[in-house]
């Protein structure tokens, strides 16, 4: 094993010493000091067998409470420390640092969450939450005496990036990568570079032409040697890791010579064919031979095979010989080191059903627009050449009403409930360029909340009121239109005046909202990475880690994150191209080498590990017969240990050893106290939970952030991946007298490592029925859970439903023997 | 210009939307989302009953929720609902709109704000299981239908009507009923 930076003499020596532990326990402030004492619960660490010193500081993570832990190192020589606090997923990095300053293995450090997972959640009840907090650190003790030592692997980083999406977002990622000096693929779906941005008229708050300060950055891009424009392509397959991703790219054939093309626009001239206009949002057509925009970068025409007719005239008419139907999809393999999704979105198809918005009669009446339409109608390179006209007569429109709030911020089941966030601005921007063109135009914005939020916003909003035109609150109820005139009355309130209104409008536009790419599953699963309850990529932290996912090498920016603005969308690129480039500007990674051991002895060649491994890590050495690893490959999910039937495969840092300790010393006491409760009537359930790193145990610390109470009956174990489960880990739980167990992974097609969490729906199916034929009650193994980190309430609801199922069970049989009265029942 | 002393909210009573929940709960298990009402005005911009009378479904959720007792219990306007559940369909805030407007009903009837006409309905259902009972040209068109001229209630089965009364009794709707009934019969006096 190329464990670097690690002395194994050194660590075979001292390991074989008794450990000597550290407890140091964290009031945060009033968070979890509010609620137990935390003295109290150092001073029960202190009876811990192999526990040397414990004490307690105000904030373990500020500079006065790290010193706390370097001293007590000193002063104690102590060579496991427990840091009983927050969550791990916050400052498990600061600690490791801390130790590691000491001069101790990173990896001798354990984290109790006692604030996320007990006093944020237990608020109510602080003697239990006490207990709690006990039983956390016993458990933790239990498994830093085991902590064994661990160095690193060195991977190279292919020192490229590519960039999905060529739309603002996209633009600016790919040129600041570009400019840092690093080679960039940039993907686009479409034939031209450009987006939704490019489909604007001017930006808000500012009014600046959209294309003309969009453009020289599409030249730009195009310009840049270190930018090579993958346009008309879509990602195909992701294979590798941070730093060595292989992705397949297929290049849809255009059916003209990109080398040849000019762009002379000749063949779209003489096209027969027809077809509705993406880029004017359907409002007139294209030909099956096109250029989606003027300034398409780059500037090839490319056939829309779908419609193409085949009469070959453009073929003929193309004085180049640019034009080339033999062209077939092309399938190339790039290499890069970091990956920048931006995606975009789409807007909302509001006529359809989903959005149960009948009631607005899109694209049912011809006068109702959405605001992406009334964007191309303004527009001078729009249909209309500007001419601000309404569809179904091509008519001035003298009375204007936009309708704020269309499929945004829609609560009823299976709607979109966010607000996109640019409707209201975009809604103000159109009305006051529809007043600079027309300033007879009586404009009239129906509004739930007007949120003006951005720099300059505020100002632009008072601007529009100066204007004259008018806002109204009230979402309206119902478009009706007058089937002569095609005129449209709007009904609804002036909530300010309890009056219902119904007033009648030329033109209607809808503020329609943004939602994910219609694609975007297919896109999540093809990155691994996992998405928000409103369908949007999710970035690592809401707020520390904004660019990044959850897949290391993977990052965000723009609207596939969330609806924004250009100048959000903007930042958020830059922030990625930086990342990356502190990504790509490394010559190697840094990864601790939590991978699996083989004992050889205990190996028998079986290669069910091999089958199981996502990742082909494993494999069988034709010489020995025995299983191998490929360190570079393993990703640490532990799915080979639990597969193992003879225990022959430990994973580093999450030995079977270290969670029966754990298991054992959390259990410590327990079904003796369980008794003594049971006797009085004072009974609770006491149940294991073991989760996955992470999803579920993510949900745990966000119901404990968003203070969600729930009764404390559960002590969380924590998996790398629910994978790694061991069904022997749930009989041990029993053994020593757990109430119940609970398994919890990532959502179904969520895991973290591809398929760890169906593993163990398969294990736990496997332990109920040898608890069945044991005659234990399987009932207190609950079926494999799927909870995602975001969905801290369907924790909380499986921790009380689980709870209240075991109340009514009773407490386990293996500390409370059933009366022969209850047994004949 | 002088100020209308009552027109000045001085006191509140802060449970009462809590109590409203508590006992639409038993019923209507989403009820507690009327808390999240934004006074969009979807309802009442397309309620039917708003365009003829003084009805304003939103202004009633507000008043409960600053916990204007009197005033949303003790007003014609809170029986003019049709129960027609088009605000329901359409609550941006997927809010038990109309199940919510029932709830608060129940609970002035309960509270003694009954007007004489319901109390006038329920003696109907206590004499004859329905609430509107069946009249000669319902008679009539249910013949022509094809369907038996009396529906299969207590109009088919008499002996059911004392079922329907043991119901009402044991709610305690009876008694709330009459003790409402007595003082309007007097207060006609």
């Amino acid at each position: 094993m190329a464990d670097v930076g690690l002395n194994k003499s050194k660590v075979a020596t001292d390991e074989k010493k008794s450990p000597r532990i550290g407890v140091f326990v964290c009031h945060c402030g009033t968070n979890i000091a509010g609620v137990i004492n935390p003295a109290e619960v150092a001073e029960y660490a202190k009876t811990l067998p192999n526990v040397v010193v414990a004490a307690d500081n105000r904030f373990m993570c500020s500079d006065p409470g790290q010193e706390l832990i370097k001293e007590k190192i000193r002063e104690h020589n102590l060579d496991r420390i427990i840091v009983a606090a927050c969550s791990p997923r916050l400052h498990e990095p600061t600690f490791r640092n801390v130790i590691k300053d000491m001069g101790l293995n990173e990896f001798y450090f354990e984290q109790a969450n006692i604030r996320e997972h007990n006093t944020w959640c237990h608020i109510r009840e602080p003697e239990k939450a006490l207990q709690v907090a006990k039983d956390l650190v016993r458990a933790a003790v239990g498994r830093a005496s085991l902590l064994e030592a661990i160095g690193y692997r060195e991977i190279p980083v292919t020192q490229k990036a590519l960039v999905v999406g060529g739309g603002i977002a996209g633009i600016f990622a790919a040129l600041d990568i570009a400019d840092m000096g690093f080679k960039v693929y940039l993907v686009e779906r479409t034939p031209s570079i450009g987006g939704h941005m490019a489909q604007l008229d001017k930006t808000f708050p500012t009014l600046d032409c959209s294309m003309c300060i969009l453009t020289p950055k599409m030249v730009e891009v195009a310009r840049n040697p270190n930018i090579e424009i993958l346009a008309y392509s879509e990602v195909e397959e992701v294979h590798g890791y941070v730093g060595n991703f292989t992705v397949t790219i297929r290049r849809k054939a255009r059916y003209v010579d990109a080398e040849k093309c000019n762009g002379c626009g000749k063949c779209a001239e003489i096209c027969p064919v027809y077809v509705p206009n993406e880029y004017n949002e359907q409002l007139d057509a294209r030909r099956a031979i096109y250029l989606p925009l003027a300034q398409a970068v780059p500037n090839t025409y490319t056939i829309d095979k779908t419609k193409c007719i085949e009469c070959h005239l453009c073929e003929r008419i193309c004085e180049l010989k640019a034009i080339d139907f033999s062209q077939k999809d092309e399938l190339i393999d790039i290499e890069v080191g970091a990956i920048v999704l931006a995606t975009g979105y789409d807007q909302m198809r509001v006529n359809e059903p989903e959005y149960g918005l009948e009631q607005y009669k899109f694209g049912i009446y011809p006068n109702v627009l959405a605001g992406l339409q009334m964007e191309r109608i303004i527009s001078p390179t729009g249909p209309t050449q500007g001419e601000i006209i309404r569809p179904s007569d091509g008519k001035h429109p003298k009375r204007v009403a936009f309708i704020q709030c269309v499929g945004s911020r829609d609560f009823r089941p299976g709607k979109h409930n966010y607000c996109s966030r640019v409707c209201c601005m975009y809604a103000i921007k159109l009305a006051r360029l529809i007043k600079d063109h027309h300033p007879d135009t009586e404009i009239t914005i129906f509004y739930m909340d007007i949120r003006a939020f951005g720099k300059g916003y505020e100002e632009f909003y008072q601007r529009a009121q100066e204007l004259g035109i008018k806002f109204i609150r009230g979402r309206i109820a119902e478009i009706l239109e007058d089937p002569e005139t095609h005129n449209l009355i709007l009904r609804s309130e002036d909530t300010f005046l309890d009056r219902v209104m119904e007033l009648e409008f030329d033109l209607v536009v809808l503020s329609v909202g943004l939602t994910p790419r219609e694609d975007v599953e297919e896109v999540q699963k093809l990155f691994n990475i996992s998405r928000s309850p409103d369908g949007f990529f999710l970035e690592a932290h809401p707020k520390l880690r904004p660019v990044e996912t959850n897949t290391d090498g993977v990052f965000l920016c723009g609207c596939c994150q969330g609806p924004k603005d250009i100048p959000d969308s903007v930042a958020q690129a830059c922030g990625a191209a930086a990342k990356v480039g502190d990504l790509i500007s490394q010559n190697k990674l840094i990864f601790p080498l939590v991978v699996p051991q083989i004992n050889y002895d205990l190996c028998r060649g079986c290669a069910e590990c091999v089958d199981i491994c996502p990742y082909g890590a494993l494999s069988i050495n034709e010489r020995s017969g025995k299983v191998q690893v490929e360190e570079a490959l393993c990703k640490g999910c532990g799915a080979c240990c639990g597969e193992c039937p003879v225990g022959a495969i430990e994973l580093r840092h999450y030995k079977d050893s270290y969670i029966y300790r754990q298991l054992e010393y959390l259990l410590k006491g327990v079904p003796e106290r369980q008794l003594e409760a049971w006797k009085k009537g004072e009974w609770e359930p006491f149940i294991v939970f073991f989760v996955c790193n992470w999803c579920t145990y993510g949900a745990a610390d966000l119901a404990g952030t968003s203070r969600i109470q729930y009764p404390p009956t559960v002590r969380l174990i924590r998996l790398p991946c629910t994978g790694k489960m061991d069904i022997t880990y749930i009989l041990h739980a029993f053994e020593l007298g757990a109430d119940g167990v609970i398994v919890s992974g990532c959502l179904p097609d969520q895991c973290h490592y591809v398929s760890g969490n169906f593993k163990s729906v398969r294990r736990v199916k496997m332990a109920q029925e040898i608890l069945k034929s044991i005659g234990f009650e399987a009932e207190r193994l609950d079926d494999q859970h799927f909870i995602s980190a975001a969905m801290a309430d369907e924790f909380v609801r499986v921790v009380n439903k689980f709870t209240e199922k075991i109340k009514k069970l009773g407490p386990s049989p293996i500390y409370c023997p059933r009366e022969k009265s209850l047994e004949v029942k | 210009m002088v100020l209308d002393k009552e027109k000045v909210v001085r006191v509140r009573d802060t449970k009462f939307l809590d109590d409203v929940i508590e006992i639409g709960e038993k019923i209507f298990p989403e009820i507690d989302k009327v808390r999240t009402c934004i006074q969009c005005g979807t309802c009442v911009g397309g309620c039917p009953s708003g365009r003829r009378t003084a009805w304003r479904i939103k202004t009633l959720f507000q008043k409960a929720m600053i916990g204007l007792k009197e005033e949303v219990l003790d007003t014609d306007d809170l029986w003019c609902c049709t129960t027609c559940y088009t605000c329901q369909e359409r609550c941006p805030r997927g809010i038990s709109t109309t199940d919510t407007v029932r709830v608060i009903r129940n609970v002035a009837f309960r509270e003694g704000y009954a007007k004489k006409n319901h109390l006038f309905v329920c003696s109907l259902l206590f004499k004859f299981g329905h609430a509107v009972p069946i009249n000669e040209p319902v008679k009539e068109l249910r013949k022509k239908l094809g369907l038996s001229e009396l529906p299969p209630t207590v109009h088919s089965y008499p002996e059911g009507l004392k079922e329907v009364n043991a119901i009402c009794e044991k709610t305690g709707f009876k008694e709330i009923w009459e003790k409402q009934w007595k003082k309007a019969q007097e207060a006609q006096k």
